[in-house]
């Protein structure tokens, strides 16, 4: 299960060595939900974000990604939706290239994925059900498939009891849930939450990430951003830490900070 | 397809009313524009009327010989009805060059002094009517080559002064026009985006979820076009509440005659609710462009 993250610098390896090791990553690409490949991201100001990232995530995993504030997080989320275009380099999500994607088919892949923020992103107008129902409406989906759908994820998140409720009447948790249950609703392949908890006190944050946990034994693969080191050093699952834009520390079982 | 328009209409009249301030804004600035628009509108119409009007009044006059026969008469109105620059002659006689005179003495509040006259000292005359004021110098001068024509008033003149000013009035009435145009295109464009911009954090959701650029998009050009729609129909409403007194405003300004003023009650129906419908699309179109896909 092991991820090798390589950066570009020359290491003497004899050819047979690397393409062997090739072909083990191509093995693992193709049941992969998403691979970066040698990505970099400078944006028009020539500010980089990202530097020869190497990454691949394979079908059900579990990956926090931690780092410090600017260390490229957010510029890897907006890769992922392709909101913005790699430099260089390819991003694969659920064996598409995100590059060579037309323009009409963005809104289709965006559907592969489930995003949760820190802000939980609601409308505060709509009320838990809408919020969720939101996400199908504004993909076209027939009103006869959209409520046993939204039921469903209200269901799988404990929030059936709440979902007459507008979010200023919901607690921080119960509004992170909602959110939850917005990006599973499109029954995606991947979950990202970027920062979930951290608007959140620490006795609710683990009851979100007990959730994204059971979400993730449902199959669904997890990538979570967090500064929570506390959690990320407990649970004992694959990180993978970011500064600078470069992939630095890629390991499975791994604690928040490395151990020297 | 029906869905997506239901959808798009139905999100469209939410949108609106759910953010009734800045859609009532929006509304307001839109109905304010149209009337500015509706309002140079009207005043161009009637100075352009006016200007044909004025134009209409410069005319060649040849007074005729007093030894003419009605037959050389008759041979000089053939003559002046067959010049390619002329749309119509009409003959004056003696004694309605008297009445006239008469008239218009009484018309200033004069005394009449041609009642002590034993005879008509007026000439009659042909009163020539131009296709286009520029045309009289050639006219005048056909005329006063005619042996039954004694002199002619020539109003070179005035006729060219007409012709300039009238020129520039409406070159100028047109530039003013597409100013405005343009403007108003600014401003409404802008007010709509402020729109669109307090609901920038639905349109992030909508696209972190999935949501196709048409479903995005449309949504806010319904509501655009609501917005234009309401500002044409209130502006319309109170146009026609204030027709009496823009019509006698008209009139009494312009000289345009009633017949005119219907068509361009036509006019204004149709600009105001093409121009409050097209920039009511044209701005949400333009302020939604920036949060779509790149």
């Amino acid at each position: 299960m092991t991820i090798t993250s390589t950066p570009t610098a020359a290491s003497p390896r004899s050819v047979r060595e690397r393409l062997l090791r090739r072909g083990r990553e191509q093995a693992q690409a193709d049941r992969a939900v998403l691979v970066l490949h040698d990505v970099t991201k400078t944006y028009p100001n020539g500010k980089t974000a990202l530097q020869d990232v190497d990454l691949v995530i394979p079908e059900g995993d579990f990956v926090f990604l931690v780092g410090p504030s600017g260390a490229g997080k957010s510029t890897l989320i907006k890769l992922l939706i392709r909101d913005e275009l790699a430099s260089h380099g390819q991003v694969v999500l659920d064996g598409q290239d995100l590059a060579r994607l037309p323009r009409r088919a963005v809104p289709k892949v965006r559907r592969k994925i489930g995003i949760v923020f820190q802000d939980f992103k609601l409308l505060p107008t709509k009320s838990v059900w809408e919020n969720v129902a939101f996400a199908l409406e504004v993909t076209g989906t027939p009103r006869r498939k959209i409520r046993p759908a939204v039921d469903r994820v209200l269901a799988l998140v404990g929030l059936t009891a709440q979902r007459e409720q507008v979010p200023s009447q919901l607690s921080g948790g119960e509004q992170q849930r909602t959110a939850i249950a917005r990006a599973l609703v499109h029954d995606p392949r991947l979950i990202i939450a970027d920062e979930p908890t951290g608007n959140l006190d620490p006795l609710i944050s683990w009851e979100i990430i007990q959730l994204l946990l059971r979400i993730n034994e449902l199959g669904v693969t997890v990538m979570m951003a967090t500064h929570d080191a506390d959690v990320v050093t407990a649970l004992r699952k694959r990180v993978v830490a970011l500064e600078e834009g470069r992939v630095i520390r890629d390991e499975v079982g791994g604690a928040y900070h490395r151990v020297d | 397809m029906i869905g997506f328009v239901a959808f798009s209409i139905r999100r469209a009249w939410q949108g609106f009313w759910r953010n009734a301030l800045m859609s009532l804004a929006a509304t307001a600035t839109m109905v304010l524009m149209l009337v500015l628009l509706a309002g140079f509108w009207i005043i161009q119409t009637g100075l352009l009327s006016a200007l044909d009007f004025t134009e209409q009044k410069v005319e060649v006059v040849a007074n005729i010989d007093l030894d003419a026969t009605p037959a050389d008469i008759a041979g000089l109105e053939a003559r002046i009805r067959a010049m390619p620059e002329v749309t119509g002659v009409t003959f004056v006689s003696k004694d309605e060059a008297l009445a006239r005179f008469q008239a218009s003495m009484k018309a200033q509040g004069r005394e009449d002094l041609t009642k002590y006259l034993d005879t008509n000292p007026l000439t009659a005359s042909e009163e020539v009517k131009l296709k286009d004021p520029g045309f009289s110098k050639t006219v005048a001068d056909a005329l006063r080559k005619e042996p039954a024509v004694r002199n002619v008033l020539d109003t070179k003149d005035t006729a060219q002064n007409v012709k300039t000013v009238t020129d520039i009035l409406r070159t100028a009435g047109t530039v003013i026009l597409v100013v405005i145009g343009v403007i108003v295109l600014f401003i409404i464009v802008n007010t709509i985006r402020l729109a669109v911009f307090a609901r920038s954090e639905e349109i992030e959701i909508m696209r972190l979820v999935g949501a196709s650029d048409a479903f995005i998009r449309w949504p806010f050009v319904f509501e655009g076009a609501m917005v234009g729609l309401f500002g044409a129909a209130i502006t319309l409403t109170g146009l026609y509440l204030l027709s009496e007194p823009i019509a006698s405003f008209m009139v009494d300004f312009f000289r345009v005659l009633p017949l005119s003023f219907g068509s361009l009650a036509n006019q204004l129906i149709l600009i105001v609710t093409a121009a409050g419908l097209g920039l009511g699309i044209l701005g949400s179109w333009v302020s939604v462009r920036t949060y779509l896909i790149r």
